[in-house]
């Protein structure tokens, strides 16, 4: 019996106060208390905002670049449900919550950034909507997707809680469960359409910066690039989570089903260079990446990551080292964020003499929100069953004895002590 | 003082003839009230010097009636201060200055008597000039003249008069009497007097041009000229000395004196961070300067203005605190093409480093205690694998 | 898992018709959009300025006139005493700019406000409408009530207009609006009618370009290049510019003709129009999954058999 993922179960051993989990939580305070700073002085005094760079890294890195990493749903789902990946369902729930969590990060910090959200609710007003906007279908589509869809996926280890833990709703359970099997494929069909129409419009919002966006970066397939790389670090993140989170509350590690996904995530990174290499040419752009000054750089340190990237998840696939796939993905996701980061900012210049750089509010909003992202998923993997593991640590947890089957008809026990 | 010829009073021009005032000097005084009062004043919208003195001649002598209240007679002074005697003269005999305390021969019951004819005479036709405001506390007892309150004696000329005139910053809102804490109640004349139009001419003391230029208009076109809310001549008081001062370009420049007696302050550069309060004070003294010598006036000798018209600085803000600019406008420099916009902050880097050195170096040593190759080789016995963490 | 030759048939079906149905849709949606996509034409009666360059002398009356017409407080935070703004902000909305160059002689000032662009890039992004071309006059204005603030606009624009308020806690976006009110009542725009050297005038768009082109020809080696900027850049401007210095020096940037929406956001436009390539695309992903949710329920079953567990969905 390979170390197999075959059942998600909750880090029950591990106590949720932790000093970590506290530190996590400290930080999320600070970051609301400073919100309310930020809404009352406005953006000016709580941010390094300029008029030259009107967006700051709220929108730009914790809404367009880390909802990248948040789309595990959207990607491993995509492997698992329309590619037949099956082995992948085990860790679907994982994916799931941390696109969830990224996503509900995300857009309350875009609240946070706009400057006038009263006026949000023109939202729902469709006939007043300029619906040729990429912002409006991304302000449209990501609440949607985050509220809908990603909610309702989220929904069944919170069933399983309440099944377990308060027995008077078990027909509750079981009546919602009904009702969810019979929706399931509209449901996780429109997780799929509208995260691919939103990943791609947060590409095509920096469509409208022109010129200013450094050639390098800016492309009319811009969209389809930002989709694609929403793909590798969805993977990327949902793997990295696994592992990190299997080293911290010492779990087991499949590496058999992690293998798949470095095989699918080296592809896909693989590819999407060929492509950005390809449109480069086709544009004529090439030689513009030759040029001896700080996009050129950018552009180079991209493709460097991106590239060790690809090699680095093979090898480990190959080695089945996980110490290196942990590398990898991390190399990874670093790639992609800074390919989704670099045109809305550093390969932005608007006009010159322009310049931007964050403030520390700004950095601790940023970085606070991030973390209320991190102790939500801390908190569920600990009471919710959402990590993937072996059969016998669920048993461990019942604290019963497994009947395994050895072959049909014919079953053996076996206890299970703790400590196993 | 009036002088009758025969039983008819005489016209200005009649009168200034028999004085024995010269033509010229007339006119100059014409042209004087043309510079005093180019707009906002129907008498001086003439085409020349000539015509103003035309119909100036043909006026009577306004009947001027004086009152002193709390006073310093600074607002007299100011009229007999001219640089040349004749002028003084002049003024004087351009009006009918019928009662005044200070300049009249007469004394005691003589005076009173004067008074009383002057309005007896003139009853509904004189123009009451005030100076010095009116004391309202404990009956109005801290000013009394020949035993009667100021207050009353107030209330009792104001109505009587055509208009009222109240000369200086005292009779126009109370002045340094009523600087705080105000212990004799001392007021303004339209504080008192409701009845009658009151023309205020703040100032201590005010160009004496406007004043003559108020009474003459009165006598000449029968009217009081265009007031703006504060009951000012609009044609004096509707502009900040700022706007006009001689000094405005040194301002706009960036130059100004710091220290009396300094570079700047030989070179007559800007007063404004002395405390000069001409951006926050309505008045003519930047155009219209006093004693006949140009350059003569507070700013021009070079002492910062102490807004001596407006009620809120004069005697509320101190002299050297600097004024606050309402009404800003564009420096003679012009921004470039592109500015530089946007810092970095050392604690925003420092903060920058910190997390992205923290999160990485944090990753990458826990890393470490992921099973690597080795381990994973060393156990392809399934079972011996080892959970993460433990080697 | 094997799969039985009718199966197979059927996801093979599914697959091509949902690959075909995909393309006609988007080729149905593609030729709808194709008349939409037409160049925009400037109004007849659109409303502009024409700013020569040569005529202006730096008063910067324009700035005080407009500063007053638009009620905005003046800039005083560079040194609390002058209203000195170093670029467009949030309370000015019109500024004198100087071009001084090292030679220290082909010195210009320039004018920088609102271009009110024939396709603007700020309308173009502007979720709701609030920032909107005015029919008949082609006045790029601006509406608080429906601004939500996300500055998508400062990004988007080219000549780097719109600017925000970055205090308080009611932030709005200020930009020029050619004094709408002033033109409401039929006067001109305030920085207009105060020039004392007419170096910016107002009037029919036509009519200034007109105008312009008229004093190109009578002056024939004064203006750059001898032509008018806004005539074509960026889909053409209502804010037309002459200058004797090269226009980029001014900050007059160097912009294709066609306009930045048409030029950007075409596939946007192309892929969800009547959001045709959307709906075929959920309806075969829908078909696919559910041909898997089965097989999926079918797997839990057995599991919940053999191990005596609810299955986890």
């Amino acid at each position: 019996m390979i170390q197999k993922w075959e059942r998600a179960v909750p880090v029950c051993e591990v106590p949720i106060w932790t000093r970590p989990f506290q530190v996590l939580c400290g930080l999320g305070a600070l970051a609301v208390g400073l919100v309310t700073y930020r809404e009352l002085a406005g953006l000016g005094p709580a941010s390094g905002m300029n008029d030259a760079y009107a967006w700051g890294i709220w929108k730009t890195f914790n809404t367009m670049t880390l909802t990248g990493l948040g789309s595990g749903g959207f990607a491993v789902g995509i492997a698992a449900w329309l590619f037949r990946r099956n082995h992948l369902h085990v860790v679907m729930r994982t994916a799931l919550l941390t696109s969830f969590l990224a996503y509900l990060s995300g857009l309350m910090l875009l609240g946070v950034d706009v400057g006038r959200p009263w006026n949000f609710y023109w939202i729902l007003t469709p006939w007043r909507w300029n619906v040729h906007s990429p912002l409006l279908e991304v302000a449209f589509c990501m609440p949607v997707y985050a509220m809908v869809p990603l909610l309702l996926e989220n929904v069944p280890p919170v069933l399983d809680w309440v099944y377990e833990k308060q027995p008077q709703y078990r027909e509750l359970v079981k009546r919602a469960e009904k009702v969810m099997v019979r929706f399931y494929p509209w449901i996780v069909g429109l997780a799929y359409l509208l995260p691919a129409m939103h990943q791609s419009s947060l590409g095509a919002l920096m469509l409208l910066g022109g010129d200013r966006v450094d050639p390098l970066w800016q492309t009319p397939w811009l969209p389809l690039l930002y989709l694609w790389a929403a793909a590798f670090m969805g993977f990327s993140c949902v793997a990295g989570t696994l592992l990190f989170c299997s080293l911290m509350w010492k779990r087991p590690i499949d590496l058999s089903i992690l293998s798949e996904m470095n095989r699918i995530t080296a592809g896909l990174i693989g590819w999407w260079l060929a492509f950005r290499f390809a449109d480069l040419m086709v544009r004529g752009q090439l030689l513009t990446a030759f040029r001896a000054n700080i996009y050129a750089a950018l552009f180079w340190i991209e493709v460097l990551f991106l590239v060790a990237a690809v090699f680095m998840l093979r090898d480990s696939a190959r080695q089945r080292d996980a110490r290196l796939m942990f590398h990898a993905h991390l190399v990874a996701a670093v790639g992609g964020m800074l390919y989704r980061f670099n045109p809305t900012t550093l390969a932005f210049q608007p006009r010159p003499g322009a310049f931007y750089f964050p403030t520390p509010v700004e950095l601790l909003i940023s970085v606070g929100f991030v973390s209320l992202a991190i102790a939500g998923f801390v908190f569920a993997a600990k009471v919710l069953a959402i990590l993937p593991a072996p059969m016998r640590l669920w048993y461990r947890m019942e604290g019963v004895t497994e009947k395994v089957a050895v072959f049909p008809g014919h079953a053996e026990e076996r206890e299970y002590a703790a400590g196993d | 003082m009036a002088k009758e010829i025969g039983r008819l009073k005489p016209t200005i021009g009649e009168h200034l003839n028999y004085c024995g005032v010269s033509r010229r000097s007339f006119l100059q005084l014409c042209t004087a009230l043309m510079v005093t009062a180019p707009v906002g004043l129907s008498l001086t919208q003439k085409a020349n010097a000539w015509q103003v003195a035309q119909t100036i001649g043909k006026a009577k002598r306004p009947s001027v009636i004086w009152l002193h209240f709390q006073d310093c007679t600074g607002c007299s002074e100011t009229l007999l201060r001219t640089s040349r005697p004749d002028v003084a003269d002049l003024i004087l005999n351009v009006i009918s200055l019928d009662y005044h305390e200070t300049l009249m021969a007469a004394s005691g019951a003589q005076a009173e008597a004067a008074l009383k004819q002057a309005v007896a005479e003139n009853f509904g036709k004189f123009v009451l000039v005030v100076e010095g405001s009116i004391p309202t506390k404990a009956q109005g007892q801290y000013m009394k003249l020949a035993g009667r309150p100021a207050l009353e004696i107030l209330k009792d000329l104001g109505p009587k008069s055509a208009a009222i005139v109240s000369m200086g910053s005292c009779a126009s809102w109370g002045g340094l009497p009523s600087s705080g804490p105000n212990p004799t109640g001392a007021l303004g004349v339209d504080s008192i007097v409701k009845e009658k139009p009151v023309v205020n001419i703040p100032g201590c003391p005010p160009n004496p041009y406007n004043l003559l230029a108020v009474v003459l208009e009165y006598a000449t076109m029968g009217r009081l000229p265009a007031l703006d809310e504060l009951n000012r001549p609009k044609f004096a008081f509707d502009r900040y000395i700022h706007d006009h001062c001689p000094r405005r370009a040194h301002f706009d420049a960036g130059r100004f004196v710091k220290q009396f007696g300094d570079e700047g302050h030989r070179e007559g550069w800007c007063l404004y961070k002395m405390g000069c309060k001409g951006p926050v004070t309505h008045a003519s003294c930047s155009t219209r300067h006093f004693n006949e010598i140009p350059d003569v006036w507070p700013i021009g000798v070079g002492s910062p203005c102490v807004g001596c018209t407006e009620k809120a600085v004069a005697f509320e803000v101190p002299i050297f605190e600097v004024a606050d600019i309402h009404a800003a406008t564009p420096p003679e420099a012009l921004p470039l093409i592109n500015t530089r916009v946007g810092t970095i902050g050392t604690a925003a880097a420092a903060m920058v480093g910190a997390i992205a050195g923290g999160i990485g170096g944090a990753a990458l040593m826990a890393s470490k205690r992921l099973p690597g190759k080795q381990a994973m080789a060393e156990n392809e016995d399934e079972e011996k694998i080892p959970p993460a963490g433990r080697e | 898992m094997a799969m039985t030759r009718r199966e197979a048939l059927r996801k093979l079906t599914t697959g091509t018709a949902s690959v075909v149905a995909t393309g006609a849709a988007g080729g149905a949606a593609l030729s709808g959009v194709a008349v939409s996509e037409e160049k925009p034409q400037v109004r007849p009666e659109a409303l502009g300025l024409l700013y020569d360059a040569t005529r202006c002398v730096g008063c910067q009356s324009c700035v005080a006139a407009c500063a007053k017409a638009n009620n905005l407080a003046p800039d005083m935070r560079v040194n609390g005493l002058h209203q000195i703004a170093y670029d467009l902000n949030s309370t000015t909305k019109n500024i004198i700019k100087l071009y001084k160059p090292a030679d220290g002689r082909s010195y210009s000032y320039v004018k920088q406000q609102c271009m009110h662009c024939v396709d603007p890039a700020c309308v173009a992004g502007c979720m709701f409408k609030a920032l909107k071309k005015d029919s008949p006059t082609g006045v790029v204005t601006w509406t608080a009530k429906l601004c939500v603030g996300c500055r998508y606009c400062e990004i988007a624009c080219p000549y780097h207009i719109p600017k925000f308020q970055w205090e308080g806690f009611n932030p709005k976006i200020v930009k020029c609006e050619l004094c709408k009110e002033r033109l409401a009542k039929g006067d001109q725009p305030a920085c207009t009618e105060v020039c004392p050297k007419n170096a910016v005038i107002f009037g029919n768009r036509g009519e200034l370009l007109t105008e312009a082109k008229r004093r190109i020809g009578e002056s024939p080696a004064k203006y750059f290049e001898n032509r008018v900027y806004g005539e074509y850049e960026a889909g053409g401007t209502q804010v037309l510019y002459l200058s004797a210095v090269p226009f980029q020096n001014l900050g007059l940037p160097d912009l294709p003709e066609e306009s930045v929406p048409q030029k950007y956001l075409k596939w946007q436009k192309r892929v969800y129009s009547y959001l045709a390539v959307p709906a075929v695309l959920y309806a075969s992903m829908v078909g696919v999954i559910r041909g898997n949710w089965k097989e999926h329920l079918e797997h839990m079953e057995k599991d919940e058999e053999e191990t005596g567990l609810r299955p986890q969905l």
